[in-house]
């Protein structure tokens, strides 16, 4: 039950990026601004996500531990956009993120941003960006497949193109999240 | 002296059928009797009263059916034997013995409810003790001294309604009370109770549903015993002081104070010798103009009353062990004042409404408690290895039904019950928030990060209106344990996921967040098994099912907040377990890999030694395909509805994006039984623990709190400072210690299959289109370690 509860306000903040009609505005805010800000909550995360670092707990003819060269260790993510279609794919997904101070909060604007947060006047779902993530062994490929599973019958795969990952990546400022239109 | 005899003879003709040959004995055959070796009363007692009333203000509340006998033969009398001794301090000395006694009633009634009971309750002993009086309470004078030691054997006490009842079997209790005092002080009667120490165990918590059962420990048919919800032992050591007085909330009743200190004590609940232990405990309790009608509560029922103007204390458990091993998860501190307060422009009170009758399909013996309660302040805090988070300004208010039925399994009048007791929700509106957290004491500044509890599941603030039931029955996955059906119903909820506090110190402000409005939720649980193992605490679902419906997922206030529209939550499980073992992440390498702290660090990753406590979660979730009653697992996001009259969206009418029948599997048929195999699930397990954790600044400049400190400079907690903390650029080994505290979760999440059968779009006059015909996710080993802090 803790993990849901943490799960849903993730998922569901994840899914606004890609699916809420939102006005996102990237801003970069000194702490002095935020000074201005009272009655907010909210909370600051660090840590470190590993994909598969040793292998998945599948163990067949496809998939297997990391040290078994002959096998894939790494996850997989199939789906289909048409009915009795091929799959795409993406394979051998593996990798380590780490980051450093994430926030999450909701916050009142009331002023700033070149004039129009008077007129906005309301709250924001604000995730402040960490200044780096941390890329290690993040790598997965690209497929186009003719069954979802690798065991299912008259498997074929065609790989596209593999991605590898290494180094950090630079983050700065915030994500504003807010409603707009007909809910 | 002079009481003595009189309060000896009140005694014992209130309780034989008069076997024994009472003498009245005054003071001075009294005095004969003094240095001599007394005497010795044996009887058999068995006494049957059809009703005993007590009237209040000419409102009657009745128990009826009241017996006293033997508890092993209905026809037999309970064996008495008391032996008299006037000592030479003039103390009247009693060392009695009762063997095999039953007190029992078959009902409770109030005059003004004919038709329904509360139900019945008996109590079966046999005594061995001591019982020493004499003249002179505390302020001298009037009043009595008394001591007591008594040891209680064979003990049954029981709850009856309908035929069913549930008892705790086989009592044993050895109490020690000295230095009793009795006074009149004013109008009140003071008994004061300075040292009172004492051990009990009850064997087992049983259930039956046979009436020929009763107050039996095995079943009459099979000879076996009857079904447990487990055992319970315990300790204590407390002193109370307790006045009462004349005069109820209106006219005539019973006005009580009352005042515990408890010094010590130990509560361990077992299963199958598996033990859940609290231990180290200590608190302090009041309760101030508690009353005692017969009365009608506030929709005109009658009703046994008991309203409070106040109640506070404060608990402290020292430690919560689980399993075998004893391993502690941490201490818990609780600090409560329940009294009269204003909650959203409504004033609440502390109430409790006795009434017969339960739930009107279960029979009519039964208790409902209209109930109203509002707690004003509290304070909940948890200790992981001296590492302590107070979860500061708990409220709670509500108002509604609670009712009680000991309950066999079967459908009566269109309700479904189960066996065991059944607990039901009826109309409840209630409520609670939280401030804010502070940590290491409660007068620490008080900061954000409420939403840290919703990694245990809990909303930092909710409003909800409840109906349902949950019924908890006896019997584990084996042997003892709990076996739990429910079936909950939330309306109107409003539920916060990220929230401010509701009073920064300036007042009480409307609380601005991310709220989960409009919210509906029924959700159903069938046998669902409770268990305390070798390793700790075990739930295993037969099966479960919910819908939760947001209507509006608000940004702001809980009820004008700008939306982000409807999302409605389906869930469909069979099978799914979880387990709560002692001990959170132990050693842990942020950031990078090794075994030990030199490899870690060596590997650019930070080594944290997070302690023997704290908290492992672990999850096995099996998500079933959809079934054809609709039962399924699926997640719609609603946007563009339609208006009503008074201007609310309306549910249905807007565009939906449906993931739909999200289930597991373990990748094929893979033990031949003509079906996807789905035996793995979604496997979860997460440490928790309370620990230090590195804050960086992320700006240059003062923060939200004017404190100076410059980009990557770390956050470090000084009571020195104005703030409480300061920031350091390169903090030592000391400082490090100092690091802010927050909740450290190593997570592992592992499944072989998640599908998603179909992403569909649904417009309201244009159907149904598919976008993504299946999505299908394999062999994922997910690792994560979190560190969850409020915002710096």
């Amino acid at each position: 039950m803790s993990a849901r509860g943490l799960l849903l306000s993730v998922c569901l903040t994840a899914g606004f990026l890609h699916q809420s009609p939102v006005h996102a505005e990237l801003a970069e805010l000194g702490d002095d601004a935020m000074a201005r800000v009272s009655g907010q909550g909210g909370i600051y995360l660090s840590g470190d996500i590993s994909i598969n670092a040793l292998g998945g707990p599948i163990e067949n003819s496809y998939f297997g531990r990391c040290d078994d060269r002959q096998k894939t260790c790494g996850a997989r993510v199939a789906y289909r956009l048409r009915e009795n279609g091929g799959w795409m794919v993406l394979d051998e997904i593996q990798g380590n993120f780490a980051f450093e101070g994430l926030t999450l909060r909701v916050r009142s604007i009331d002023s700033g941003f070149g004039g129009d947060g008077e007129p906005f006047n309301g709250e924001v779902l604000e995730l402040g960006l960490p200044d780096t993530i941390r890329f290690s062994d993040v790598r997965f490929r690209m497929a186009a497949s003719s069954t979802a599973r690798p065991t299912d019958p008259g498997f074929r795969q065609t790989d596209i193109f593999t991605v590898d990952m290494q180094g950090e990546v630079l983050m700065r400022g915030n994500l504003l999240i807010f409603p707009s239109g007909a809910p | 002296m002079r009481h003595g005899p009189w309060l000896f003879l009140v005694m014992v003709s209130g309780t034989t059928p008069v076997l024994a040959d009472l003498q009245h004995l005054d003071d001075e055959a009294l005095a004969d009797v003094r240095g001599q070796g007394g005497f010795t009363l044996e009887t058999e007692l068995q006494l049957g009263l059809d009703r005993l009333s007590y009237l209040d203000d000419g409102q009657a509340i009745q128990l009826e059916g009241l017996h006293l006998g033997s508890s092993e033969q209905d026809d037999r009398g309970a064996y008495h034997q008391v032996r008299v001794n006037i000592d030479h301090g003039a103390a009247l000395n009693l060392d009695y013995l009762v063997t095999d006694r039953r007190i029992e009633f078959g009902d409770v009634r109030l005059a003004g409810a004919p038709g329904v009971g509360m139900g019945g309750v008996f109590f079966d002993h046999s005594l061995q003790g001591s019982f020493r009086l004499r003249a002179g309470g505390v302020t001298g004078g009037a009043g009595y001294s008394f001591d007591s030691a008594y040891t209680m054997t064979g003990g049954r006490l029981g709850y009856r309604t309908n035929g069913n009842e549930v008892f705790l079997d086989d009592v044993w209790m050895d109490v020690e009370a000295l230095g009793m005092t009795l006074d009149l002080v004013g109008t009140a009667l003071r008994l004061e109770a300075p040292h009172v120490r004492g051990q009990w165990r009850v064997g087992a918590i049983r259930y039956s549903d046979n009436p020929l059962n009763h107050g039996r420990s095995r079943d009459l048919g099979s000879g076996d015993w009857l079904p447990s919800y487990g055992g319970l032992e315990g300790d204590y050591e407390l002193s109370t002081i307790t006045l009462i007085q004349a005069g109820g909330r209106r006219g005539e009743g019973v006005r009580l104070d009352h005042e515990a200190r408890l010094n010590t004590a130990g509560f361990i609940y077992l299963d199958d010798g598996h033990p859940l232990a609290f231990k180290d405990i200590s608190g302090d309790f009041r309760v101030n103009d508690l009353r005692l009608d017969v009365d009608v509560d506030g929709q005109g029922r009658p009703a046994l009353a008991l309203t409070a103007t106040g109640v506070d204390g404060a608990l402290s458990i020292g430690a919560l062990a689980l399993g075998d091993q004893g391993q502690s998860l941490g201490a818990v501190n609780f600090r409560f004042l329940f009294q009269d307060h204003i909650f959203a422009g409504r004033q609440y009170r502390n109430a409790v409404y006795l009434q017969g009758g339960g739930h009107p399909d279960a029979g009519p013996q039964g208790l409902r408690l209209a109930t109203e309660w509002s707690l004003p302040s509290a304070d909940l805090s948890y200790t992981d290895d001296g590492h302590r988070v107070v979860f500061s300004g708990l409220q709670s208010w509500g108002q509604g039904d609670i009712t009680v039925n000991v309950t066999r399994s079967g459908e009566r009048n269109g309700t479904r019950f189960y066996d065991g007791l059944r607990i039901g929700f009826e109309g409840v509106k209630a409520g609670y928030r939280i401030n804010g957290l502070r940590v290491g004491d409660e007068n620490a500044p008080l900061q954000g990060g409420t939403e840290l509890l919703l990694a245990l599941g809990v909303y930092p603030a909710y409003e909800f209106e409840l109906d349902g039931q949950v019924t908890l029955g006896p019997g584990g996955a084996s042997g003892e344990g709990i076996r739990l059906n429910s079936d909950l119903r939330v309306g109107n909820g409003r539920a916060a996921l990220i929230v401010a506090p509701y009073d920064e110190g300036a007042g009480e402000v409307p609380q601005k967040g991310l709220w989960i409005a409009d919210l509906e939720y029924e959700g159903h649980v069938r046998e669902m098994t409770l268990d305390v193992t070798d390793e700790g605490l075990a739930l295993v679902q037969g099966e479960a099912w919910s819908t939760l419906d947001v209507g509006n997922l608000r940004l702001g206030d809980k009820d004008s907040g700008a939306s982000f529209g409807r999302f409605v939550l389906e869930r469909y499980e069979q099978g799914s377990v979880m387990t709560v073992v002692p001990g959170g992440a132990g050693d842990v390498c942020i950031g990078g890999q090794g075994s030990s702290g030199a490899s870690c660090e060596t590997s650019g990753g930070r080594w944290e030694a997070r302690g023997e406590q704290g908290i492992t979660v672990r999850l096995k979730q099996l998500l079933v395909p959809a079934a054809a009653d609709g039962r399924r697992n699926a997640l719609t996001w609603e946007a563009h509805r339609a208006r009503d009259s008074q201007g609310n969206a309306v549910n249905g009418s807007g565009m939906r994006l449906v993931l739909d029948d999200i289930h597991t599997s373990d990748g094929g048929d893979l033990d031949g039984a003509g079906a996807e195999s789905n035996d793995y699930g979604i496997r979860t397990e997460l440490g928790v623990d309370v620990y230090q954790t590195r804050v960086v600044k992320k700006q240059n400049g003062p923060d939200s709190l004017g404190v100076q400190g410059n980009r990557g400079d770390e956050k470090i907690m000084d009571p020195s400072a104005p703030q409480g903390y300061r920031y350091v650029s390169n903090p030592s080994v000391e400082q490090a210690a100092n690091r802010p505290l927050g909740f450290a979760v190593q997570a592992r999440t592992r499944f072989k299959e998640l599908s998603v059968r179909s992403v569909d779009l649904i417009h309201p006059t244009g159907g149904r289109q598919t976008a993504v015909y299946g999505v299908r996710l394999q062999n994922v080993d997910l690792r994560a370690n979190l560190t969850a802090t409020p915002m710096p």
